[in-house]
């Protein structure tokens, strides 16, 4: 059978499973005595096992069925819950995930090192046993049927031994025992019932052939059958002490034919013999023996062709069923694509016929706008994934670096359903990395620090997500030491970020955020965790080149916070078009507080700040005339309002143009350090609209 | 008429894989279940004529599925899916009623011969 038709639904799944496995683990070791944790752990070890035995990885699935082994020790007790076994089951998930990665990447399961985890495994049961018993009659009384694959092969040769045994022993029963069976044969064919010899032969790589004896001897006596004798005897049947072959002796009322139906219908039954029991002679088959088996081969063949005929409509039917289908990303992104060039293309029409003012085209023109509009949230909702599918991973990792830096660590997790972006998931995955380590490494204070400082010995890690309009606003939030700003002062001057002269002017938040810049590291001694600095920048470049930005908030002795705005999509956006010195802007609608027109003399000098009071509220503005050079003023112009980090802030504009959803263009390489303009649009008439990057240009307007 | 068969199992990835068999073995997949008590409403709705049933599932496992719905249904023809040295537990889902089953990793042509035989 080909299987690698499955391989993605199996990666997919097997990487579920993982996860599953880590949040359970992270549970049990929480609580120990979690009867759940442990069920789960078996559940999903179980079910990861199936799979990558079924895909045919077998050191997957061998090390799958020991850990398994080892779960099902603790299920029943014999095994206690110790730091040692939940580092072991971590360390075993660790190389399953490596194996499921390197099976992602077209790979196999070789390189998993079996020997290790297995060694390991054996050291821990020895270790932290609870029970006196030497280990090797524990392993037996786990595994009756001896399927660990480990000694699976030693089995074999038992059991061909055994083999050569019982089938000495079929043909003849010892005088004691034909006797005992004759009477009893005898005194039921009295009574007018049949008493039949069976010969039943299972395949020859049948499995778990002792429960399926068990199918046998279920339905011989649920049919009011009674099986007088058996060879090999039951209870070696039950431990699967028998090849393929037992025979038995039945008493009955059925005929031989219905008989013989009852236990052929039973899979990887092979062949069925049977004939009457013969009271003087036992060992009777051997010609009738070769008919039967000629008959008994039509039926597998008639079973076939059987399947060959439906098969010819089982493709609609499948069809008919399918609920939901599984698909590549690239073809999400091409879609994407498409989608933007269609809302190009139909704001392109809309501008054109505008010109000639048609009424009849006007319907058709907003329904296709409607049209327009839903396929796009449609295509932007198939591309969601919640934040979960980032998040899950961290109380892992929060765990481990706990554990090594011996830091107490309370892991909250907040807002894990809030969707984003598939790339967008997938990009903020590495910052979000360095940041927690941040947190963790730098922020908590040793426990000794922080008693001594008054804090709860626990440090409090949050990660929290959360959907603000077009945005999706990620925070890592720590209650640790937070940012000493003389510090960072002293730290950017020595690297010659800043000037000496800069220092007076800066406000609390541009001093946080100096340690974004290029070369900063405010940790003398970098650690093994994380290497403080050199990734900081990397992590801002990152989000801004998600459209995205990333600030800190910070308070001496009580923690930092370090928030992410990400916007909920990457390629299009709505957005107010703006017209400054006959130029044409794009600014994002999320960023949008309100809109109002002034006069120049609305415009108030504070403090040589310019301001705008609206409704009573004194509101900083920007003039995007002064700031794109614009010759020009008229007495009479717009404010845009926009809120940056929950102030207000207006940008003056010649006029407003109207609302319209955009397909953000990168401006490309050459560009790259023009930060006002997060990007540019092609509007409806072909020209170009550069799209303003908000808090870029306040940031810039404020620091003039 | 092709025989309605309804296919149990909490992974996904197992249920394709047996659908994309017994589809091929000429049955018709009614529907599937990723767990026994998914499974038990889905008898009740389906009525299928087979059902495939795995043991190890969350919130209700193979065996008590397999009681449920022989309740429901004295005659239903139910086959575990079970994996190797699950002995035990295919033991206790005969006694509960289950016909037969099937051993992961699954061999299609097993896998149809005990359709076949269980449909007879």
């Amino acid at each position: 059978m080909d299987m690698s038709q499955y391989l993605s639904v199996f990666v997919d799944e097997a990487k579920e499973n993982l996860q599953g496995l880590n949040d359970a683990i992270l549970k049990l070791e929480s609580d120990p005595s979690s009867q759940d944790a442990i069920n789960e752990i078996f559940r999903l070890m179980h079910t990861l096992k199936g799979s990558s035995a079924t895909m045919g990885f077998s050191k997957m699935s061998k090390v799958c069925h020991a850990l398994e082994n080892l779960l099902d020790k603790v299920r029943s007790g014999k095994q206690k819950v110790t730091e040692d076994l939940i580092d072991l089951l971590f360390s075993g998930i660790d190389m399953l995930n490596d194996t499921v990665e390197n099976i992602e990447n077209g790979g196999d399961d070789s390189e998993l090192d079996v020997d290790e985890i297995m060694e390991e495994i054996s050291k821990n049961s020895k270790a932290a046993s609870t029970s006196s018993e030497p280990e090797k009659t524990e392993e037996a009384k786990e595994e009756p049927q001896g399927e660990s694959t480990k000694n699976s092969a030693e089995k074999n040769e038992k059991n061909s031994e055994e083999v050569e045994k019982t089938e000495s022993e079929e043909m003849e029963f010892t005088n004691d025992e034909l006797e005992a069976v004759r009477d009893v044969a005898q005194k039921a064919l009295n009574e007018n019932l049949n008493v039949y010899k069976v010969v039943i032969h299972l395949v020859k790589d049948s499995v778990m052939k002792s429960a399926r004896m068990y199918i046998i001897f279920h339905r011989i006596e649920e049919s009011g059958g009674q099986i007088i004798h058996s060879v090999p005897p039951t209870e070696e049947i039950e431990k699967e002490n028998f090849d393929t072959t037992v025979e038995l002796v039945v008493i009955t009322s059925m005929k031989i034919e219905e008989f013989q139906n009852l236990i052929s219908n039973v899979s990887e039954v092979e062949k069925v013999i049977i004939k009457p029991f013969d009271l003087k002679e036992n060992n009777g088959i051997s010609e009738e023996d070769k008919t039967k088996k000629a008959e008994e081969k039509k039926n597998p063949s008639q079973v076939k062709s059987k399947a060959a005929s439906k098969v010819t409509d089982s493709a609609k039917r499948r069809a008919k069923l399918t609920q939901s289908v599984r698909v590549d990303v690239e073809k999400l992104d091409t879609l994407m694509n498409l989608m933007a060039e269609l809302v190009i293309s139909r704001s392109r029409i809309e501008e054109t016929l505008k010109k000639y003012k048609i009424k009849e085209i006007d319907e058709s023109l907003s329904q296709l706008g409607r049209i327009t509009l839903d396929l796009q949230s449609i295509v932007m909702k198939i591309r969601m994934i919640p934040v979960s599918f980032v998040f899950d991973r961290f109380p892992r990792m929060v765990r481990d670096l706990s554990k090594k830096l011996n830091k107490k660590i309370n892991f909250v997790i907040r807002g894990e359903d809030t969707e984003l972006d598939r790339t967008v998931a997938d990009e903020i995955g590495e910052p979000l990395v360095h940041m927690i380590r941040n947190a963790i490494d730098h922020g908590i204070e040793s426990e000794k620090e922080r008693i001594g400082a008054g804090k709860p010995p626990t440090g409090t890690v949050t990660l929290s997500a959360r959907q603000e309009g077009d945005s999706v606003i990620i925070e890592v939030d720590d209650d640790g030491r937070g940012f000493n700003k003389e510090k960072i002062i002293k730290k950017a001057l020595e690297k010659g970020i800043i000037q000496e002269y800069e220092v007076a002017s800066l406000t609390p938040e541009e001093i946080f955020n100096l340690t974004f810049e290029p070369g900063f590291s405010t940790n003398d001694n970098p650690t093994e965790v994380s290497g403080r600095g050199v990734g900081m920048d990397v992590v801002k470049k990152t989000i801004e080149s998600l459209n995205g930005n990333v600030y800190l908030e910070s308070v001496e002795g009580k923690g930092t916070k370090v928030i992410i705005k990400l916007p909920l999509t990457l390629s299009i956006i709505q957005a107010l078009l703006i017209e400054v010195e006959k130029n044409v802007y794009a600014i994002p609608i999320s960023a949008i507080d309100s809109t109002l027109s002034i006069e120049q003399k609305d415009i108030k000098d504070v403090e040589g700040r310019k301001t705008v009071l609206i409704r009573g509220e004194i509101v900083p503005v920007i003039d995007l005339r002064e700031i794109f050079n614009s010759e020009v003023k008229n007495e009479k112009a717009d404010l845009v309002v926009t809120k940056y980090k929950e102030k207000k802030y207006g940008f003056i504009v010649d006029r407003l143009l109207g609302q319209q959803d955009i397909v953000i263009k990168a401006l490309g390489k050459l560009f790259k350090d023009v930060k006002e303009f997060s990007g540019g649009a092609i509007l409806g008439n072909g020209s170009i609209a550069l799209i303003i990057d908000v808090p870029s240009l306040i940031q810039k307007a404020l620091s003039r | 008429m092709a025989k309605k068969v309804l296919i149990v199992d909490d992974a996904a990835f197992m249920r394709m894989l047996l659908k994309d068999i017994v589809t091929k073995a000429g049955y018709e997949v009614v529907g599937e279940a990723s767990n026994g008590a998914e499974a038990v409403e889905k008898y009740k709705e389906l009525k299928p004529d087979i059902v495939t049933m795995d043991i190890t599932m969350p919130e209700m496992n193979g065996i008590e599925a397999t009681k449920e719905i022989m309740k429901i249904d004295p005659n239903a023809n139910v086959i575990m899916c079970s994996a190797m040295g699950q002995q035990m537990m295919v033991v206790e889902a005969i006694q509960a009623g289950a016909k037969d089953f099937i051993v992961k990793p699954f061999q299609q042509g097993r896998v149809v011969e005990a359709l076949s035989k269980i449909s007879k």
